[in-house]
Order: structure tokens, then sequence, then C-alpha cells
């Protein structure tokens, strides 16, 4: 909330109020814009506690204990003060994608073939053949290639599929399509 | 196009097409019915017979197609089973 926001708010109170107000206006007007109208409310309470008992609190106060608990309000709703507590920093998010690392290439495939229901992860490593070590079909295969596709967001051709038969040609092929050489 | 490879093209484009299904229980057994069959008729030999079973395979991912855009004119609310907990900023 803005400094004017608070001041918005507190100027709608009073216009709420009765005449009394006007008069305290007037009063005030060598005072800044801003501090008239947030201590409007208070003061035009206090010069007419005999009718409105509605906000006596600040019957008892002065005009300076009001000045300090509204300036003590303003700056805790100052924007450039609570910018760390009230707003969270926003994130621009370009679409791209997270940068890839061989590395990381590398433990996205073998998970995904981990989750992978008929894959053994105890006998999988990265040059384990699928259809002769992990004991795949051809048609696992294809499954395998196609939790590849969503994996890394891209399609893999049928021609380009079946060459890729162990994780490290996915690995290497996947590289390639990234532009990743490291 | 050889015959392997047709039937695995084709395997992968059912695959494909069914998960784009709206309804769940539809989409599920689509995979299902799919996975299953190839399984079940890889040991076919007979060119004939796989001829046969290619083209009705071919239909029925004609009819899947024609069914993923009915299903998107016509969406139901999402199945409780199919909700994934989203967490909120105030959940933490």
């Amino acid at each position: 909330m803005s400094f004017t926001q608070v001041a918005r708010s507190c100027g709608r109170f009073a216009a709420a109020l009765s005449t009394a107000r006007l008069a305290s206006a007037v009063a005030l007007q060598s005072q800044s814009r801003m501090m008239h109208r947030i201590a409007v409310p208070a003061i035009s309470t206090m010069l007419t506690q005999n009718k409105f008992t509605l906000r006596h609190y600040s019957a008892r106060n002065t005009i300076e204990e009001i000045e300090h608990r509204v300036l003590k309000v303003v700056s805790a709703y100052d924007k450039d003060s609570c910018r760390g507590r009230w707003q969270t920093q926003s994130v621009r998010s370009y679409s791209a994608k997270p940068p890839l690392s061989l590395k990381l290439i590398n433990e996205r495939v073998l998970l995904v073939l981990k989750l992978y229901d008929k894959v053994d992860p105890s006998k999988l490593n990265v040059d384990s053949h699928f259809i002769n070590d992990l004991g795949l079909d051809s048609l696992d295969h294809v499954e395998v290639i196609m939790a590849m596709e969503d994996e890394f967001g891209f399609e893999i051709p049928d021609s380009d599929a079946e060459k890729l038969l162990k994780p490290a040609d996915i690995i290497k092929y996947v590289a390639d399509k990234e532009d990743v050489y490291e | 196009m050889s015959t392997r490879r047709q039937a695995i093209t084709l395997y992968r484009n059912l695959l494909r097409e069914s998960e784009k299904l709206p309804a769940y229980n539809f989409r599920m057994y689509a995979a299902r019915k799919i996975r299953d069959t190839f399984r079940a008729n890889r040991v076919i030999n007979d060119f004939k017979e796989i001829d046969r079973l290619v083209a009705s395979g071919k239909e029925s991912l004609e009819l899947i197609r024609r069914q993923v855009i009915i299903g998107h004119l016509y969406t139901t609310d999402k199945l409780v089973i199919e909700q994934k907990k989203t967490l909120r900023p105030s959940d933490d």
C-alpha cells in the first residue's frame, strides 16, 4: 500500500464524517495536502467529541501524538522500505530453456530410464544396450524414445530414433540437437 | 517402408495421438489397448495378416483423431485423480 493509498482511504473516512470536518479542514490548510487529509478524521472527532463517540480513542491524543502515529503508519507502508517484506521479487520468464550441460543431459537421460518400469536400474549404465543388455523390445524402445522427447521437448524422427540404442547415443544426440559441447 | 518400420511408426503415432484424448478413461484405455494389442500381435509372421492389422490400426488412428477433436468440443471437468496438487504460496 502506497502513501497515496493510505492517504486516500483516510480521506474517504473523513468524508463520511459530519460537517465538523469542514471547519477543521480550513484550520489545517497551512499543512501539506497529504498531511491534512490524514490528520482530518482524528482531529475532527476530537473537536466534536461531545457528539461523536465513534472514535473516542483519538480524543485522548494530542495533535503531536496523532501526527507521530500517522507518520509511523505511513513509514511502515512506505514503498521503498517495505519492498523486502511486502513485495515478492518478480522473476521475468523469457521462454528460454534452462541451460544444459553434458552432465545434466546425462543425469536426465538416466533418470528417465530409471523411472521407466521395464528397465532394471541396477543393470543400467550409460553404455548398456537397450535391447541386448536391458532386455527391452522394439516397442519398449519406442516408448523410451517418446519419454526422451517429452523430457527434452523436441521430436525425434523415426529414422534417428532407431539409431539411438544406448543411453550414450541419446545423450550425444540431445547434445548435438541443443548445441551443447561441454 | 518395411513392415517393421511401418508397425513401429503406427505404434508411435497411436500412442502420441491417444495421449491427447481429453477424457481420462478413454485416454488410459487407449494407451493400454494399444500396448497390449501390439505386444500380443508381435509374433505374427504372415504378411497378409500383418497388412490387415496395420490397416485396422490406421483406422483406429483416424478414430482416435476424430475422438480427440470431439472430446475437446464437449469437455467435462477433470476427474479427482487427475488433479495435481499445486502448492499455493500460503502453503509453503
